[in-house]
């Protein structure tokens, strides 16, 4: 066998941090994308006015997601210098608000043995102000594994104050922050910690790893979209130092925490307005790219549901609270990676956009262009077909169709948060469940299938009044594009996946002996 | 090192263990031969088609008449004088010569499954031999009297060997010398085979890395020895000055033209209805390469090189019939459908089993219907009853009348056909044992080339197939000049018109049931 004939993939720890792709490739995509549009838009007559000028809104929206995207993911082996020597002390906070002790022990044993000469493990206990029945048990957990726990009396700003609460507390120059399920590698602060060396690093991002990812489809299907954004776009985004921060798996500057006045507490998304504030005081930020923790992805799609809203409010709240076009510090590439990804959560209104345009044909007839011939085919397949293949290259394969299902299954949850940031509703922070929710999710599902409905009322419908037109097996087939992308989602909500045996938790194993750590 | 055929692959049916069929996979192989046999029933016994016919009016000339016609024809001499030595050891019937094109359709199984089990694995082999063996565009040219299915079996062959040349570490002298030879077959067989070696150059320069060391130099060496070969054709060709002459004119192709030629590798030739109806669910492309998106499922490089050799075979013979002139058919890229298979075949082992079971299932059912559909409906554009309407000659012309074949070059089954008393004439006039060109069809002439055709006849047998861009003008002129007294639509596209050329002349035996249409 010749030996450069094949790259196995398989270690899904590394597989999607392996990005590369030619640069000729991204030209190819933009340029089909530009044919592509150019076609819609200037060669067909247009049919219904107001169709037509919303469906090349929808496509100004995809190109901006293409060219933006192409921008982010051009040069993906940016790296910042690394300062070996430079290990300060660190403080470790694991935030917990009622998640189950004994995940939250396996991330304690697991942080005790980081391979670093000087860090402190506090345990940032919200059980309590979030009343959470478990909170003395977490301080029990404290004593019995000889770390810091900083219980709050005081409620106010979720994660974020509960972070401020202990950076009040604490005192070393850097914070690491982990999410109560987020167990460490041994090298997370090794790797980590040494590019503060440069002071002008404000935070270091580490991928955010679900090691559930094969629990269920539904890890799988999240596991899946991480992968792009954790894989090329993370590392795009750190060669235009606009690293989104995620708020676990990091270690972030406290004197650039301080100067934005600590975790943002306004969003429900802090990380990412924290991180877009850093930024603006002129920080660098890093990404690691390399898994140095790993964490539990939600298991069901009530969780699932309400963590993807909050991630979308926090994001449109980026938009409409703190819109970096108008934000003093930041560089223009930095205003655009903040802009582009804010507005991956307003792909909902073009989802539902285009997924009506079949159905307004079926029952209207209405249609945004008249379309003959196959012109408009020559030009989209390419186009949609190489940018699927740039964006598995760039990721190295491991872009899914469940994946796109899940994004554009969520289109209803982008949309209720569109609503909620625009209209400033206050929202409140929902810790993202460890645990298995049982139940009937089909009702969060009902979008979807109401759509499939539709369709299969709507052909036979617009067959009655127009006979089988090319028109109409046309959109059947844009129809039935539509309601297969939604297929996972729809899935996922199946009692038949939603019921099966929670996941087991499996404790890090400790596999240093030696530790550093002084406990206080 | 020499490589198995048990390649790892990507797909998920890999991991599973070997199948009933896996197992008994050669023997299916046989049975899959069994398929074009069995297609061939149905089609083996058609009229008499044109290409079929210019096939058999070139090769039942001597060797050097052969390689002469086939010089000033679009084509080179391989298929040509193969079926010469053939119809001479067992026959000059057309069941024999089309047999022939049979017998590399036949070939073309094994050797696609040999080559879908070298790109990936048995199943995938199995599945595209299968698609293959039952594909209604296959098996119509598998009894056609042309290089087509030679073509083809040359093209899979020639894969075979790239994809193992690329796979191996050290692809021994054997490979190589196999791999050059076929190359030189394949482009005495068809123009067009060098779009297929341009395609793996063109692999070659794009993934060379991929490739064992001194590739290059040993793709060279082939290219040279394959130039050399053909340099002396090359040559012949100029020195006749013409290239060409009696082929149909081609316009240049559209879009629709474009897919349709996708549609018709899968499900034949199909009404304008039906095919409308493939191209309308256009969408259906995308939704079946978005559920392929699958984890670890790469593109593996032998389906790179598949597409590359399909995008750039259309792309070239698409752009350059706009740019240059038309050269865009259906039946000369006949060549990528071994490619387009493996690619469909590949696509599909990266579904999951329940919903590869559905499209596999679904798209062999609509093949096998489409298959019955191109048997049986008479309004499948590609037939040709050029026996219908001869026999209808040579059943009503008679010595007094005129038998007018336009285009010109239609008059080859005529003649092959016809045995009446009746002088076969063309419009525009022809001679087809003169060397050069068919005459220009002249508007302003068209009176007195009708004049001279029909002169001292009673009736004339106006035939009209393959319009060239005039057919409407010579029908128009005989409509308002002369009395028709019947027509018959005898496939798509071949009509027969019968004019009363004057009165005072004996009554000719004009049939009975006339239709009176002036």
């Amino acid at each position: 066998m010749n030996p450069h004939y094949h790259e196995n993939l398989g270690d899904s720890k590394k597989d999607f941090l392996r990005t590369d792709a030619p640069k000729s490739f991204f030209l190819l995509n933009a340029g089909l994308a530009v044919l592509y549009f150019a076609v819609l838009a200037f060669f067909f007559p247009i049919g219904n006015p107001t169709l037509f000028y919303l469906l090349i809104a929808g496509e100004v929206f995809h190109m901006w997601q293409v060219f933006t995207f192409l921008y982010t993911v051009w040069d993906t082996g940016f790296q910042r210098p690394v300062y070996v020597n430079y290990t300060p002390g660190v403080d470790v906070f694991i935030t917990v608000a009622g998640e189950p002790t004994d995940l939250v022990r396996a991330t304690v044993l697991a942080a005790k043995v980081m391979d670093y000469p000087d860090f402190t493990i506090h345990i940032l206990n919200d059980g309590y102000v979030a009343g959470k029945e478990n909170w003395r048990e977490i301080q029990a957990l404290a004593s019995e594994l000889g770390v810091n726990c900083i219980t709050r009396t005081v409620p106010g700003g979720a994660k974020a104050g509960n972070i401020n609460n202990a950076l009040k507390l604490t005192s070393n120059h850097l914070v690491a922050c982990l999410d109560a399920d987020h167990v460490p590698h041994t090298s997370f602060l090794a790797k980590t910690v040494p590019y503060f060396g440069d002071a002008n690093v404000g935070f270091v991002q580490t991928p955010q790893f679900y090691k559930n990812y094969a629990e269920n489809y539904l890890t799988s299907g999240a596991w899946d979209q991480q992968e792009l954004f954790f894989g090329p776009i993370c590392k795009g985004k750190n060669r235009l130092n606009s690293v989104t921060m995620c708020g676990t798996n990091m270690v972030i500057r406290r004197s650039a925490l301080l100067e934005v006045g600590g975790m943002c507490t306004q969003s429900i998304a802090e990380d990412f307005i924290t991180g877009l504030l850093i930024h603006a005081r002129g920080y660098l930020s890093v990404y690691v790219p390399e898994v140095l923790a790993e964490g539990l992805a939600t298991e069901d799609l009530l969780s699932y549901s309400k963590q993807q809203f909050r991630w979308a409010r926090g994001a449109l709240d980026v938009i409409f609270r703190w819109n970096p076009l108008f934000m003093r510090g930041l560089s223009l590439a930095q205003k655009i990676q903040y802009l582009s990804s804010a507005s991956f959560y307003l792909s909902g209104l073009f989802i539902v956009l285009d997924a009506a345009l079949p159905l307004l044909f079926f029952y209207t007839g209405l249609v945004p262009v008249h379309i003959s011939g196959m012109l408009l085919a020559a030009v989209f397949l390419p186009y949609f077909f190489w940018t699927i293949y740039v964006i598995q290259r760039v990721s190295n394969f491991t872009f899914t169709f469940s994946s796109l299902g899940f994004s554009m299954g969520s289109f209803n949850i982008h949309l209720r948060a569109l609503a909620s940031a625009a209209t400033f509703r206050k929202t409140a922070f929902s810790i993202t469940l460890k645990e298995r929710v049982r139940g009937n999710f089909l009702p969060l599902v009902k979008w979807h299938i109401l759509y499939i409905s539709l369709v299969v009322v709507g052909i036979p419908f617009a067959i009655f009044r127009e006979g089988l037109s090319a028109a109409l097996l046309n959109n059947t087939a844009w129809a039935f594009l539509n309601a297969i992308v939604f297929v996972p989602f729809i899935r996922a909500a199946l009692p038949s996946d939603s019921e099966r045996n929670p996941p087991e938790v499996v404790p890090a194993a400790p596999v240093r002996t030696k530790t550093y750590a002084k406990f206080s | 090192m020499q490589n198995s055929l048990s390649l790892p692959s990507y797909s998920t049916a890999l991991d599973e263990p070997q199948s009933f069929i896996e197992r008994w996979s050669t023997s299916f192989v046989f049975v899959l031969m069994s398929i074009p046999v069995l297609g061939a029933f149905f089609f083996i016994g058609q009229s008499l088609r044109l290409d079929e016919s210019q096939s058999l009016w070139q090769v039942s000339r001597s060797l050097s008449g052969i390689l002469t016609l086939v010089a000033g024809d679009v084509h080179v001499p391989l298929y040509h004088v193969l079926l010469h030595y053939w119809r001479m050891a067992f026959g000059e019937s057309v069941t024999i010569a089309r047999l022939f094109s049979l017998f590399f359709f036949v070939l073309s199984v094994p050797a696609l499954y040999l080559l879908g089990s070298r790109a990936y694995n048995k199943r995938t082999g199995l599945l595209v031999a299968f698609l293959f063996a039952i594909s209604p565009f296959m098996n119509w040219y598998a009894s056609e009297i042309r290089m087509y299915t030679l073509f083809v079996f040359l093209t899979i062959m020639s894969q075979y060997f790239f994809i193992r040349i690329m796979q191996e570490e050290r692809p021994r002298l054997a490979t190589w010398a196999s791999y050059t030879l076929i190359a030189i077959l394949g482009v005495f067989t068809h123009y067009f085979f060098f779009l297929s070696l341009i395609a793996q150059a063109v692999y070659f320069f794009l993934r060379h890395r991929i490739f064992p060391k001194y590739t290059l130099r040993l793709f060279i060496g082939s290219g040279i020895v394959v130039a050399l070969a053909i340099a002396p054709w090359v040559w012949y060709v100029l020195f006749r000055g013409v290239v060409g002459f009696q082929e149909p004119s081609l316009v240049a192709p559209s879009f629709v033209d474009l897919f349709s030629t996708f549609s018709q590798f899968l499900f034949g030739f199909q009404s304008d209805a039906l095919n409308t109806i493939f191209l309308s669910l256009w969408p259906i492309a995308v939704i079946l390469g978005l559920v392929a998106l699958r984890r670890s499922v790469r593109f593996l490089p032998q389906t790179e090189y598949f597409i590359v050799s399909i995008l750039l075979s259309f792309g070239l013979t698409f752009f350059g019939s706009h740019l240059f002139a038309p050269i865009f058919v259906s039946r000369y890229l006949i060549f990528t459908i071994p490619a387009f298979y493996l690619i469909v075949a590949s696509l599909f082992s990266t579904y999951t089993k329940g919903f590869r079971r559905v499209i596999q299932g679904a798209l062999v059912t609509l093949m096998l219907v489409t298959f019955g559909i191109q048997v049986t409906s008479p309004n499948t554009p590609v037939k040709e009853e050029y026996r219908g309407a001869t026999e209808y000659l040579s059943m009503h012309a008679t010595a007094q009348d005129a038998i007018i074949v336009s285009a010109p070059f239609t008059i080859y089954p005529v003649q092959y056909y016809y045995r009446g008393p009746s002088p076969i004439k063309t419009l525009p006039e022809w001679d087809q044992y003169a060397y050069g060109p068919i005459p220009t069809f002249n508007h302003a002439a068209l009176p007195d080339m009708v004049a001279k055709t029909t002169a001292d006849y009673q009736n004339v047998y106006l035939v009209l197939s393959y319009n060239q861009g005039y057919e409407a003008d010579i029908k128009q002129y005989f409509d308002s000049h002369y009395e028709r007294l019947n027509a018959r639509t005898f496939s798509n596209d071949l009509s027969v018109y019968v004019y009363r050329l004057r009165y005072n002349t004996v009554l000719s035996a004009i049939p009975t049931a006339v239709t009176r249409t002036n």
